[in-house]
């Protein structure tokens, strides 16, 4: 792991000037800690060895005084700006994420990317939160406080630092050691551990099903034993990684017992000051702290830079280059796929697909699921490039098209609607009573408490998937788009459901607009012009799928 | 919301930790820190006493132990880690075995619930924050109050007012700086919980559907949409931070102000004879390490906090699922003949689905269920089951009213298999043993075959033993429901409840699927809604508007009901052009 990786600030704007800041505080908090030290050695020292009188050392501890509240401050002020600059940083990222994944397409994120990004940008990039609140003021204090009293102590006390020059590289280094010998094993037992949870999880999952084939019983020693066993492999893991904390600590601890004990041996010799001596004993874990610190946020803080790593490696994928040609008039060319292939893991699908989708006629798309129907539709939007073939709108390469020139010319109902949050009016373009009366929509009106004026939730939360359907059908039949794209428009609707898409494409096609239908339904298939078979590599071995 | 007083005590019962173990590890923690404490004030006086130039002999002891207390510190704390989180660990387990237990013998509604929305994996993370608040939350607290205490007395035995001043200063960094920082969390928290949620919808959403925002151009409106809320997450988050700057300073302030206490207090004391020099260094420099406990209870403080809301949703859970629960051992077998009259379907909480459903189901009938989606059918299937209370009206089996019976007696008679029904994340075989523990190979084979998915076995890796991944992501809509149809087939039990078991095929293998389960010689409910192969059903009931609109054959429906007819011919008017 990287402590503080550039690319972070690079991307995220708001965490440079928190790093400075942060650096900054970093230096007076140097300044302070050895002035603390100082101001109380003199004060003690004069005290104990001399016998001052607390009149004669008024003056040093009121200056003690007003760097103790200084110190307050300076850790009050980083704690503040910390939590802002963190949420900061947070939300930007997720932004770029976001943007990023949504530009490199549906293709990509269909490839097993989506629920990892769904879950980098809704949880994984709020652990940078304890990186940046609590490690990384840590990491700066480890480059500036250790290294700015490391050298005060020298001036007070050369063996002192020599103790404590020697004992710090070994901090890094065992760090290093311990941390190679647990790395294999820890990451092992993380395996198992996952591996464990996500049994008792699934068990908990299927509780449902196992009741109702009534074996439910006797799996709960199941989820004892498995907790049991998720309990030794975590164990294992745990004593190798708190090895590594064990070290960090002996090693700090055990240098300041040897400064201690080294400057208490020269006082008897008298060598050296009580001043400087109780200067230094008091410097000595302050040199430390902060590398104790980075260490004992250190799992915290990975989680946070792990999540940031995920982040900068989407944002890094080159998103394709779109054209730039403005797509001529759907109403006057030919949409034609030619022999395309899209590969997946498991064969082509589609494979080798011919298409071609004349003005003003209706193409239904057939083949089983899986065979790549939906997959052909966005290829032939552009949000999916073929592997193999060719893409052509008249005479023009979709690949040199401005896709945004093309979309404005098609309404695409997809197999679930996306409706955004507002009424149902405005999800449909305007209330069209003619139209929702066709599309059955006039029905679904009526059992809404304010009719056209219904507020939906997102996605068209208190609707069925069916009323969805008839939502998204009417807006695609009031929008002027000369061609419409149905996607398995009757998957979710009944017979009679199944006869209002019917008469909608049927109305389509009247008003000399072209329509691509993906169908299951033969009802559906026979309505079309043109009826285009697609298949998959899968098809062709299956003999459980007639031809 | 806060949650009710003693939710998290009752949670921490729950846990059924090992008291003896939780000792060990306050103990081990309290020794860990002590040392760092007892290092500080040891060093301390071995300087002050070495600046009195006493023979080396007078420092031995002195210098063996600061020795022993560097080196005690990182053992004892390495100790005290494991025991903690073993002691965490353990409890956990027994807390999701409970958890388990009390929802496999509870009723069925709330483990029904389980499956809906994000619940299950909450019940993951809620477990485990439970179990954090021993080694995060307690133990910390334990461990700062323990050595506080011992600190303060041993203060106060060289120098009472710094005894003292150091017990005040550990109680304003040790309880006032943590409720400052629980607080400024639970503002940030509380006002953020909305926009966090607005954020992950709208990043959901924008991931789930970039395609279709992209191509209707409604991206960038949704983009506006995740920066607002961000944006309001960024106000809630700054809501809390004064809180926490507050309590920071305040736990740097408290170490300053005790050691500026017992240099104030301690100095005309040694004026005046009534404290030696030497204590004057011990009780001026051992404050400096006695604040590393307290600096640990902010987030403890939060933890706890957390923890407390994670037993709630556990605990309402727990409490939910508790209730008249059935008896499990029922040895009674009754005859497989399920009689419903007037029956009303309905979730415990929700409206009526279906009302007034009349049904008979004795081995070597079958009905058919069709209607529109969303009219309850999975709903009515698993009140037939018995595993929904029925709001109204009977259903007997046997001639005994459903509810009198063990789950047992029940589930070996009738056995309802739901499209959302679970897919472990195991073998295929081992998937299809949940129905009968027995299954061969040869059986498995047999009844994948049978549900037309012999092909999809021939294609899978290792076959049989293939492992499906986690609720089987990976593999199709269709093929899951079909594997679900062959483990209710599998099952022992007489009278199947099958939910749309042929969605997601194409209409010729769907329709010899469905027509094939409804000759099957047992009892067979098919809820389903393509209409064709119905003629092998002895009976149809045709659901609209929540109740039975027509029953009957299907030769009976086709002459009598025009909407049935009408229906019917759509789909065999496409039919005829699909299969030339």
């Amino acid at each position: 792991m990287r402590p503080l990786d550039p690319r972070l600030l690079r991307y995220a704007r708001s965490a440079r000037g928190y790093v400075a800041l942060t650096a900054g505080f970093g230096v007076l908090t140097a300044t302070l800690v050895v002035c603390q030290a100082l101001l109380l050695a003199h004060a003690l020292g004069g005290a104990v060895q001399d016998g001052a009188s607390l009149a004669s050392l008024r003056p040093t501890i009121a200056w003690l005084a007003v760097v103790v509240g200084a110190r307050a401050l300076v850790t009050s002020g980083q704690e503040r700006f910390a939590h802002r600059a963190a949420t900061a940083t947070i939300t930007e990222l997720r932004e770029q994420v976001v943007e990023h994944a949504v530009a490199l397409g549906p293709r990509w994120l269909a490839s097993g990317h989506g629920p990892a990004v769904v879950t980098l940008a809704t949880r994984g990039l709020d652990n940078l939160q304890p990186y940046f609140v609590r490690y990384l003021p840590q990491l700066l204090l480890a480059a500036t406080v250790t290294p700015g009293v490391l050298l005060v102590v020298l001036g007070l006390d050369w063996v002192s630092a020599v103790i404590m020059v020697c004992v710090l590289p070994l901090v890094p280094v065992f760090m290093v050691l311990v941390g190679r010998l647990t790395q294999g094993r820890s990451e092992r037992g993380l395996v198992t551990m996952q591996h464990l949870g996500a049994q008792v999880l699934d068990l908990l999952a299927g509780l449902a099903t196992l009741r109702a084939h009534g074996r439910e019983r006797g799996q709960g020693a199941r989820v004892h034993a498995l907790g049991d066993a998720h309990r030794r492999a975590t164990m294992g893991t745990l004593r190798i990684a708190f090895l590594s904390g064990m070290v960090l600590e002996l090693l700090t601890t055990l240098s300041v017992a040897l400064v201690a004990v080294a400057i208490g041996l020269r006082l008897v010799d008298g060598e050296l000051a009580l001043t400087t001596g109780i200067a230094v004993l008091v410097l000595a874990p302050e040199v430390f702290l902060p590398l104790r610190q980075v260490g004992a946020q250190f799992h915290a803080a990975a989680d946070g830079v792990a999540a940031a790593a995920q982040a900068f490696a989407v944002l890094e994928i080159p998103v394709p280059v779109t054209g730039t040609e403005p797509a001529p008039d759907l109403r006057r060319v030919v949409l034609t796929l030619d022999g395309v292939s899209v590969r997946t893991t498991h064969g082509r699908s589609p494979a080798a697909l011919d298409l071609d989708v004349q003005p003003g006629t209706v193409v239904a798309l057939t083949g089983p699921s899986g065979a790549g129907k939906t997959t052909a539709v966005e290829v032939l939007l552009g949000l999916v490039r073929p592997d193999e073939g060719a893409v052509k709108v008249g005479t023009l390469d979709l690949a040199d098209i401005d896709p945004t020139s093309l979309w404005s010319q098609v309404s695409w109902l997809p197999q679930r609607p996306v409706l955004e949050p507002g009424t149902v009016a405005a999800a449909v373009g305007g209330v069209h009573d003619a139209a929702a009366a066709l599309t059955g929509l006039d029905a679904v009106l009526e059992t809404l408490p304010d009719g056209w004026q219904t507020e939906l939730g997102r996605g068209g939360e208190g609707l069925s998937l069916g009323q969805r359907q008839r939502v998204a059908l009417t807006r695609a039949l009031v929008s002027d788009a000369p061609l419409v794209i149905l996607d398995e428009p009757t998957a979710h609707l009944d017979a009679a459901g199944e006869a209002v898409v019917l008469d909608t494409v049927r109305v389509l096609r009247a008003a000399g607009r072209t329509v691509l239908l993906v169908a299951h339904r033969p009802s559906l298939v026979a309505c079309a012009d043109t009826v285009v078979e697609v298949r998959s590599d899968a098809d062709a071995m299956d003999p459980a799928v007639p031809a | 919301m806060r949650p009710p007083t003693g939710t998290l005590r009752r949670a921490v019962t729950l846990l059924d930790v090992d008291r003896r173990r939780v000792v060990l590890a306050l103990l081990l923690g309290t020794l860990a820190l002590g040392c760092a404490v007892a290092l500080a004030g040891t060093a301390a006086w071995l300087i002050a006493r070495a600046s009195q130039m006493p023979p080396v002999l007078a420092l031995s002891v002195a210098t063996v132990a600061v020795r022993a207390f560097g080196i005690g510190r990182g053992v004892l704390r390495y100790l005290e880690r494991l025991v903690s989180h073993d002691v965490a660990l353990r409890g956990m387990t027994q807390l999701r075995t409970t958890l388990y237990d009390r929802l496999a013998t509870g009723r069925a509604e709330a483990v029904l619930r389980l499956r809906r929305g994000d619940l299950l994996a909450r019940v993951g993370a809620d477990v485990d924050a439970v179990g954090d608040v021993v080694v995060r939350g307690l133990l910390p607290i334990g461990v700062a109050a323990l050595l506080g205490l011992v600190t303060s007395i041993v203060m106060c035995l060289f120098w009472p007012p710094a005894g003292l001043a150091l017990a005040a200063c550990l109680v304003l960094a040790g309880v006032a700086a943590p409720a400052l920082a629980s607080r400024g969390a639970r503002i940030s928290e509380q006002r953020a919980v909305q926009a966090h949620a607005d954020m992950t919808a709208s990043a959901l959403g924008l991931l789930d559907d970039a395609g279709p925002l992209l191509v209707s151009g409604r991206l960038q409106r949704e983009m506006d949409a995740l920066r607002a809320a961000d944006t309001r997450i960024a106000v809630a988050t700054d809501g809390g931070a004064p809180s926490a700057a507050l309590a920071a300073g305040l736990g740097q302030l408290a170490v300053g102000l005790a050691v500026l206490a017992a240099l104030l207090t301690g100095i005309p004391a040694v004026g005046s004879g009534r404290l030696a020099a030497v204590d004057l260094a011990v009780v001026v420099l051992t404050p400096l390490a006695a604040f590393e406990a307290t600096a640990l209870l902010p987030a403890a403080m939060i933890q706890v906090h957390r923890s407390r809301a994670a037993a709630a949703r556990v605990l309402a859970l727990l409490d939910g699922g508790a209730g008249p629960s059935p008896v499990l051992d029922d040895p009674r077998r009754p005859l497989p003949d399920l009689v419903a009259g007037d029956l009303t379907c309905a979730w415990p909480d929700g409206p009526s689905v279906v009302e007034g459903l009349d049904l008979t189901l004795r081995p070597g009938r079958s009905v058919a269920i069709v209607g529109p989606s969303g009219t309850g059918k999975t709903t009515t299937l698993l009140t037939l089951a018995g595993l929904l209370p029925a709001r109204s009206g009977t259903l007997r089996l046997d001639r005994v009213d459903v509810s009198d019976y063990g789950r047992e007696a029940v589930t070996a008679t009738v056995l309802v298999g739901t499209e959302d029904a679970h897919v472990f994340g195991t073998t295929v075989l081992e998937n299809l043993r949940v129905a009968r523990g027995d299954v061969t190979r040869d059986e498995a084979s047999a009844v994948l075959e049978r549900v037309a998915l012999g092909g999809w076995l021939t294609g899978l890796p290792d076959g049989l033993d293939t492992v499906l991944g986690p609720d089987a992501r990976t593999v199709s809509g269709g093929e899951r429901r079909r594997l679900l149809v062959a483990r209710a087939l599998l099952s022992p039990a007489p009278l199947l409840l099958l939910d749309e078991p042929a969605e997601h095929l194409d209409p010729a293998t769907a329709d010899a699927l469905v027509t094939d389960l409804l000759r099957d010689p047992r009892g067979v409910v098919v809820v389903t809604h393509r209409l064709s192969p119905l003629d092998a059903a002895d009976e149809v009931l045709w659901l609209d508007g929540g109740h039975v609109r027509a029953r009957g054959t299907h030769a009976d429906l086709r002459r009598t009901v025009p909407g049935y007819r009408a229906a019917l011919e759509l789909e065999g008017a496409g039919g005829a052009v699909a299969r030339p």
